[in-house]
């Protein structure tokens, strides 16, 4: 994809403007996706994408060029573009080209590159069928299938060289129910950095079976209650939490803007004694992962909050500096047409020693949320907000009726301090996380856990 | 280099006897300033392009594309997306536009904002990065200013005779503005849009960012209550955002809009009227024709409250019996045509803003809503979403509220709508909202 003197002169071109770092971003992907919707396959389709970005990096000023073409002539006006806004009075020179070996690999056990639309197209329709035969109630399934191969190389004026490929796979159903005039949605989506094994561990019936039978379930519910109370949050949705309320404010730029209520306030103890929090980048297969972030620093596990201390930050090269840290190896883009920035991988809250069912029974009134929705935050002041797709009542010390339109609301640390319970068990969930216009895929982990008091958005008063 | 109109006709080339082919090209040249602290962040630049090919057998679509390919490339996606649309379901539906009488849309393109080179760019944004850290004196620095253009190109052709090319300037400016108070930060957010950058209203961003942000420094969480709410034109849009969706006839057809069957029938208040206009000469949203070659139109959707209709493109006006009103909306060469509005706008009223607040005299003024995505559902109407704004007392702003949801459905808020304002405003995006500010009835606020 990238010959190594090609690379060796584009990067050249780009300190020649005095910038004291440059670097190549190449890559070529290929994708796959499909849909399925009323019972039918309405499309399938297939992308070819590629480009190359040249970064040069002068001071605090960062210059960027992209383009789709690979070729010397396209990389080398791209490295002048970038060269001619990253001005400063360094006089780098390019170093030879090592290849970093990874520490940790996401090879594929079978690849999705050989399967025939046959079977993909199958996959869809299994799940379809297992969604359809879950109840009467089920008025509509749409299900997505999507896979990439994304092949990738990275040059830096420092010597770096890697090259690295990421299979890709997910699969999505949307279920929407009805009773009468009551409509409920219910979503399932399992993905994974691998090939076809992803689905054997999450076969599609079983995915569309999870979404109808949300969807179902919360028919049965009513509004629900607004107000302050316990919430008691399922395996997984607390790391949606913890990465909406917490992890975007632990990102190193939005630290270095001074936008952060994190900043400056390393080693205090913030959260509750019972909460660690790791993002960690090199779980085998996860969604979140890789082997080395989008400027080839190897994956890393950080620990950010340890027993409710602040750790770490998460950082890129660029922020590291400024800071005087060392990278986390969490500087990520979307694709070539994007600069890196720090974001968040696999983001967990980690098991604690409590049983999930002592913690419910020890909640005689609240909201149980056993799947969260999207959410959003404001990092400067830490309030989110975050739907609730699936949640119930908790009635002394058990789960009773559905409630519908449930809204999380609070603050970020207020929220890691009011934790009172951390259950042994543990779930994640992969999704896109979204920043400065850039989708990432992440996955967001936790164990059960309460949460002695915060506000529930809801109309049933 | 072949032009993106070369690429069109090569995969014309292509189609085999039988075959209905639409090729879409599309290139851009962007550039984005970032700039805080009184010096750039960064600098962007790019030049892209690629094409997307829809082929259509026997009622049966498949779809492939391609960034930069060249004749011979194009040749291939034809052959990729026979080969996906194989393996698809028939549907009646799947027809491509017949070729239509385009009419000119004069001012989208600038020939000066196309020409114009860096240095200008850079400038601008540190201006914008002063102009907001001068507005207001607890404002003394912003998260981050953007300055972003784009000259874009479409060509489109099709084996039904559409051949149609169009381009244009577009330039905008965000301001991400912190406000600060005794340790506490406020963030306060605006932008301005223009098809060329000497027609950008970039003071009037500034400005608008550092008051938004430092209007809401002490804000505190309010109790729980119901009280009328008025949603500035920001807030507003965010709702529209989910009525458009709702308008959508792609999601009538589906059963997933709350509008679905109820053509004729009163949804709204009588003060509202809501129409979609792709030819509006201010609108950001607007096209001669759109993404499969369509004119555009005025389509009115909300006429004194009574749904008049809903938003097609050709596959949904076939499966409708009736014709596309030019709203194919597609993200790029990457994606196949969906439904997407162009200008949706909300006819404004006669009173300004102060004069709606002095009439709700006690309620909660809305300035911004998250988490509507995932705190609206679009098929129930339902809605619970988190707000930051202001308490009105004795018709006027007063005390900031933060960290409040509110609560209602999309129904109740378009039905209880008491008074539109006269302050109209655009919101780009995948197609841009129009919206004044807006006084609704009462609510389920929820804070403390």
């Amino acid at each position: 994809m990238l010959d190594r003197s090609v690379a060796r002169e584009v990067l050249g071109a780009a300190l020649d403007g005095g910038a004291a770092f440059a670097e190549i971003f190449a890559e070529d992907r290929r994708s796959t996706s499909g849909r399925l919707d009323d019972g039918k396959i309405e499309e399938l389709s297939t992308g070819h994408d590629r480009g190359a970005g040249v970064r040069a990096v002068a001071g605090d000023t960062t210059a960027y060029a992209y383009s789709n073409r690979l070729d010397r002539e396209a990389l080398v006006e791209a490295a002048r573009a970038a060269a001619a806004a990253a001005r400063g009075s360094d006089r780098t020179s390019v170093l030879d080209f090592t290849r970093a070996e990874p520490r940790v690999t996401h090879d594929p056990e079978e690849p999705t590159a050989g399967v025939p639309a046959e079977r993909k197209v199958g996959w869809l329709e299994e799940a379809d069928d297992a969604a359809r035969a879950s109840g009467p109630e089920v008025r509509q399934v749409i299900a997505g299938y999507g896979d990439s191969v994304q092949r990738l190389v990275i040059a830096s004026s420092e010597g770096l060289w890697i090259e690295e490929d990421r299979h890709r796979l997910r699969l999505m159903v949307q279920v929407v129910a009805a009773r009468g005039d009551v409509l409920q949605t219910g979503f399932e989506g399992p993905a994974g950095l691998g090939g076809v094994e992803v689905l054997r561990r999450h076969p599609p019936a079983e995915v569309g079976e999870k979404a109808a039978r949300q969807a179902i379930a919360m028919l049965d519910g009513s509004p629900s209650p607004a107000g302050e109370m316990a919430v008691v949050v399922g395996p997984a949705g607390g790391g949606v939490l913890f990465h909406e309320a917490c992890g975007h404010g632990l990102e190193a730029d939005t630290v270095g803007k001074e936008a952060s209520i994190y900043r400056g306030r390393l080693g205090e103890t913030l959260g509750s004694t019972i909460v660690t929090g790791v993002d960690d980048a090199t779980v085998e297969h996860a969604w979140g992962s890789f082997s080395f972030d989008d400027e080839g620093s190897p994956a890393e596990r950080t620990v950010v909050f340890e027993e409710g201390m602040l750790r770490s930050f998460l950082y890129d090269r660029f922020w590291a500096r400024k800071d005087g840290a060392a990278t986390t190896g969490n500087a990520r883009r979307q694709s070539y047409a994007h600069l890196p920035i720090p974001r968040m991988t696999n983001t967990s809250i980690l098991p604690g020693k409590d049983d999930p069912d002592d913690i419910l029974g020890d909640t005689s009134r609240g909201l149980y949320v056993k799947a969260l929705g999207g959410g959003q935050v404001n990092p400067a002041t830490g309030d989110f907000v975050f739907g609730a797709s699936e949640a119930y009542l908790i009635e002394d010390g058990r789960i009773t009726s559905p409630a519908r339109g449930a809204n999380l609301i609070g603050n970020g640390i207020a929220i890691l301090q009011a934790v009172d319970a951390v259950a042994s068990d543990f779930d994640f969930r992969p999704g896109t996380c979204g920043k400065d216009g850039q989708g990432v895929p992440v996955t967001t982990g936790s164990p059960t856990l309460r949460i002695a008091r915060m506000t529930v958005g809801g109309t049933g008063g | 280099m072949a032009d993106l109109a070369d690429l069109c006709r090569a995969a014309l080339r292509a189609a085999a006897e039988g075959e209905a082919v639409e090729a879409y090209a599309g290139g851009s040249r962007r550039t984005e300033v970032k700039a805080g602290r009184g010096e750039v962040e960064s600098l962007s630049r790019s030049e892209t392009r690629g094409v997307g090919v829809r082929v259509i057998v026997d009622g049966r679509l498949g779809y492939a594309w391609a960034a930069d390919p060249d004749v011979d490339e194009v040749a291939d996606l034809v052959a990729s997306a026979r080969e996906g649309a194989r393996h698809a379901a028939p549907d009646e539906a799947n027809v491509l536009p017949e070729a239509a009488a385009v009419e000119p849309l004069a001012g989208l393109f600038r020939e000066a904002q196309a020409e114009l080179g860096p240095d200008r760019k850079v400038e601008l944004a540190l201006e914008l990065d002063r102009a907001a850290t001068s507005a207001h004196p607890e404002v003394r620095k912003v998260e981050e200013v953007i300055y972003a253009d784009v000259v874009s190109r479409v060509a489109i052709a099709s084996t039904a005779g559409v051949e149609v090319e169009r381009n244009r300037t577009d330039c905008w400016c965000m301001v991400m503005a912190l406000a600060e108070r005794d340790g506490e930060t406020q963030t306060g957010y605006s932008f301005a849009v223009a098809r060329e950058l000497d027609e950008l209203d970039w003071r009037g961003a500034a400005a608008e960012a550092a008051e938004r942000g430092a209007r809401l420094l002490g804000a505190r969480k309010p109790p729980t209550e119901r009280v009328p709410v008025v949603l500035d034109p920001w807030a507003a849009s965010s709702f529209l955002g989910v009525l458009a969706g709702a308008l959508s006839a792609e999601e009538v057809q589906k059963g997933r809009s709350l509008l679905a069957e109820k053509v004729g029938e009163r949804v709204g208040a009588e003060v509202l009227t809501l129409v979609d206009d792709g030819r509006l000469p201010d609108g950001p949203g607007s096209a001669p024709f759109d993404d499969e070659g369509v004119p555009t139109g005025r389509t009115p959707l909300i006429e004194v409250g009574v749904l008049r209709g809903f938003l097609h493109n050709t596959q949904t006006a076939a499966r409708a019996g009736g014709r596309s009103t030019g709203n194919a909306g597609r993200a790029g060469y990457r994606s196949l045509p969906g439904v997407s509005p162009t200008n949706l706008v909300v006819e404004p009223g006669a009173e300004g803003p102060e004069a709606l607040l002095a009439r709700a005299g006690t309620a909660v003024y809305v300035q911004s809503v998250t988490g509507v995505h995932s705190g609206a559902n679009p098929v129930s109407g339902e809605f619970s979403v988190g707000a930051t704004g202001l308490r009105v007392e004795g018709g006027r702003l007063g005390e900031p509220l933060r960290e409040m949801t509110i609560a209602s459905t999309l129904q109740d808020v378009l039905g209880s709508l008491a008074s539109v304002g006269s302050d109209l405003r655009f919101f780009p995006g995948g197609g841009a909202i129009g919206t004044p500010t807006l006084l609704v009835g009462e609510m389920t606020v929820a804070g403390a």
